[in-house]
């Protein structure tokens, strides 16, 4: 699970108004080499919750001394851009959790695969 | 990249193509860079995306032909390696002729007797030469087709007697001077050709069976690999596609008869497997084409190593992005993404977009994820960053873990209830998804391309929808035999939980009566 779908994902715990964003408790981590397009990267960033993308990062310790609030005129700091890059698709959670921070319900990651399921009761 | 055609053109400044060439316009010595035309098959409905990729990569204008699921392009053949960069063709061919308005004779004799004559007069120079051009471009790509067969041992090569290359026409064939075509003139320019080119015991039987199989005497890098399939015997088939129904005769009667004159002409040896040239017989109605093979698989499943029940062609899954125009940093969705063929084709094609595969069967997700792994090792092995921009979730796409308007496309293939579900599912499930897609995609700017075979079903489920999902086109298409839709929706600019479509819950059955009145209930 990279960074940036971690980004969009939401508890769906029935019953639950602050199921973002879920916390992670990571047992395996692993990184990949992905082509940078700073185009991308740029164009991502306002779609992005930032302070969730940040305390990710920082949860993984993968932080990169990012910023807590973005400076503006990021799109053509290069060298930002490329941290971003990394903390968005190169850092995979490969095994571990996720945690709804309302419920607290635990959801696994396995093979770099949240399974984001719900039993009966919960949906 | 021109280098690729130097290869099997210019490095044989001693040959000369024979002048004789039954092709009129073209003045054909080997190196010169010649035009043809190339047919390509595609998914049927999606003949003008392909036409618009033609028109991106290789520049030219295609046509699409009145015989579905076809187009035709003029290429150069310093720019062949082009085609095979088209990720939208299933397959293609070189045309040798074309007849626009073929005028087929009364009787099937008549008709088939005129198809045999037809073998000896087309003009098969050009294709042949575009065909041994290609077979160097597949090989230097390292390309390893299994059509072929067995690895030619070097050692049973060596046993044969060597005969002198000078002899080679004459062995070959009768009608000396169009077949010279095939001997070809790179084998004397090759020093090593000797050995590769041994089995020149042309007659019929023997040495065929040690060494026919495959041309691809793979453990020689020199330019003899290419000297080595025109060395000896050439393997053949016929295939024949035909349509149309005031023909007297069947496709098989027209490839048995056609294949017939083309054996005799060239003196190839005819086989239905383990065949270096394919012979194309295509004929639609009044049209007829004359082709040679490119591709001797379909390149339709190219990125699936794991395959499930209902994968879909990667042919077909491109020309479903293209329609959804992938823009830089759009997220993009496959709720239902079975084996991933859809996101997985996006991540490599249309990499500048982030793909976001899900499906709540574990197998699925399973088959995902062991699928983009092989293609991350394929690409390690080229020495290309492995990474995909890429994820797999294991979720319920009725009720999905995604922040409400984060998607900008959502692209699926939708459960047709025969080869997956059921049709009584399938009255729920759509209004249901719809909505929690709607949720999810990005209003004013989403977009979601869907293909379904319950047509009835899904437009049943659409029109009710008409708040959140306006339909922009539909492109019919063919789904191993199933008629199904692809259908191109814009997600409307209303904030999801606002329009009388979400406040209102999915029902069961299926209210027969228009829209407007069952809304109007509700208030």
């Amino acid at each position: 699970m990279k960074l940036l779908t971690h980004n969009m994902l939401t508890s769906h715990v029935k019953g639950v108004t602050k199921g973002y964003p879920l916390l992670i408790k990571a047992t395996e981590v692993k990184t990949n080499e992905v082509e940078f397009n700073p185009q991308f990267v740029s164009r991502m960033i306002p779609k992005l919750e930032w302070s969730a993308l940040i305390q990710a990062a920082e949860e993984l310790g993968h932080r990169q001394d990012l910023p807590g609030e973005l400076v503006p005129d990021y799109e053509k700091d290069e060298e930002f851009l490329k941290r971003v890059h990394r903390v968005l698709l190169e850092v995979e959670v490969i095994e571990g959790f996720l945690q709804c921070p309302e419920s607290g319900r635990e959801f696994p990651i396995t093979r770099g695969i949240p399974n984001m399921l719900l039993n009966e009761e919960e949906a | 990249m021109s280098s690729q055609e130097e290869g099997a053109a210019d490095q044989d400044p001693n040959t000369e193509e024979p002048s004789s060439s039954s092709s009129s316009d073209n003045d054909v010595t080997t190196g010169d860079i010649i035009t043809v035309t190339i047919g390509a098959t595609v998914p049927t409905g999606f003949e003008h995306t392909a036409a618009e990729e033609v028109k991106e990569k290789i520049g030219v204008d295609a046509r699409i032909s009145k015989d579905r699921g076809r187009i035709y392009f003029p290429i150069t053949t310093d720019k062949l390696f082009q085609v095979h960069l088209l990720r939208s063709v299933d397959n293609l061919f070189v045309v040798v002729e074309e007849y626009d308005h073929y005028q087929f004779k009364g009787s099937k004799e008549e008709t088939l007797t005129e198809l045999q004559q037809l073998a000896s007069k087309l003009p098969w120079t050009n294709a042949l030469e575009v065909w041994k051009l290609n077979r160097t471009l597949k090989k230097k790509k390292g390309y390893r087709k299994g059509g072929n067969g067995a690895k030619v041992k070097p050692n049973s090569v060596a046993t044969n007697a060597l005969v002198p290359d000078s002899e080679l026409p004459q062995e070959i064939s009768a009608a000396e001077s169009q077949t010279k075509v095939e001997s070809t003139p790179d084998v004397e320019s090759c020093k090593h050709e000797a050995e590769e080119a041994a089995p020149q015991e042309m007659s019929a039987a023997e040495s065929q069976t040690k060494v026919e199989s495959t041309p691809d005497v793979e453990s020689c890098t020199h330019q003899a690999e290419e000297a080595a399939p025109q060395a000896k015997v050439i393997k053949f088939r016929v295939t024949c596609n035909r349509a149309g129904d005031k023909h007297s005769f069947s496709s098989n009667e027209a490839a048995r008869d056609f294949g017939g004159a083309v054996q005799e002409f060239f003196q190839w040896k005819a086989d239905m497997t383990k065949f270096d040239i394919e012979v194309l017989l295509n004929i639609h109605n009044v049209e007829v084409v004359i082709g040679i093979a490119l591709t001797e698989e379909s390149l339709h499943r190219r990125n699936i190593s794991h395959f499930g029940p209902t994968t879909l062609r990667s042919t077909l899954c491109y020309g479903m992005l293209r329609l959804c125009k992938p823009q830089v940093s759009d997220v993009i969705l496959d709720p239902m993404c079975g084996t991933g063929a859809i996101p997985l084709e996006g991540a490599i094609e249309f990499n500048s977009s982030f793909y976001i595969a899900g499906d709540n069967y574990d197998m699925a997700v399973n088959r995902t994820v062991n699928n983009i792994c092989h293609i991350q090792k394929r690409r390690v092995d080229k020495g290309s960053p492995s990474g995909l921009p890429i994820d797999t979730v294991r979720w319920d796409l009725c009720n999905l873990p995604m922040r409400t308007s984060s998607v900008d496309i959502i692209i699926t293939d939708m459960p047709f209830g025969k080869r997956m579900g059921s049709r009584k599912k399938n009255w729920d499930l759509y209004p249901s998804c719809l909505r929690e897609m709607a949720r999810v995609c990005r209003p004013g700017t989403g977009k979601a391309v869907l293909l379904t075979q319950d047509k009835k079903c899904f437009s049943k489920a659409i029109s009710r929808m008409g708040g959140l999902w306006r339909k922009l086109h539909t492109v019919w298409v063919n789904v191993g035999g199933l008629h199904a839709g692809v259908y191109l929706l814009k997600r409307t600019g209303a904030v999801f939980g606002q329009t009388p479509e979400d406040v209102y819950e999915s029902r069961g059955t299926v209210n027969t009566q228009g829209d407007e009145k069952d809304v109007k209930e509700l208030f």
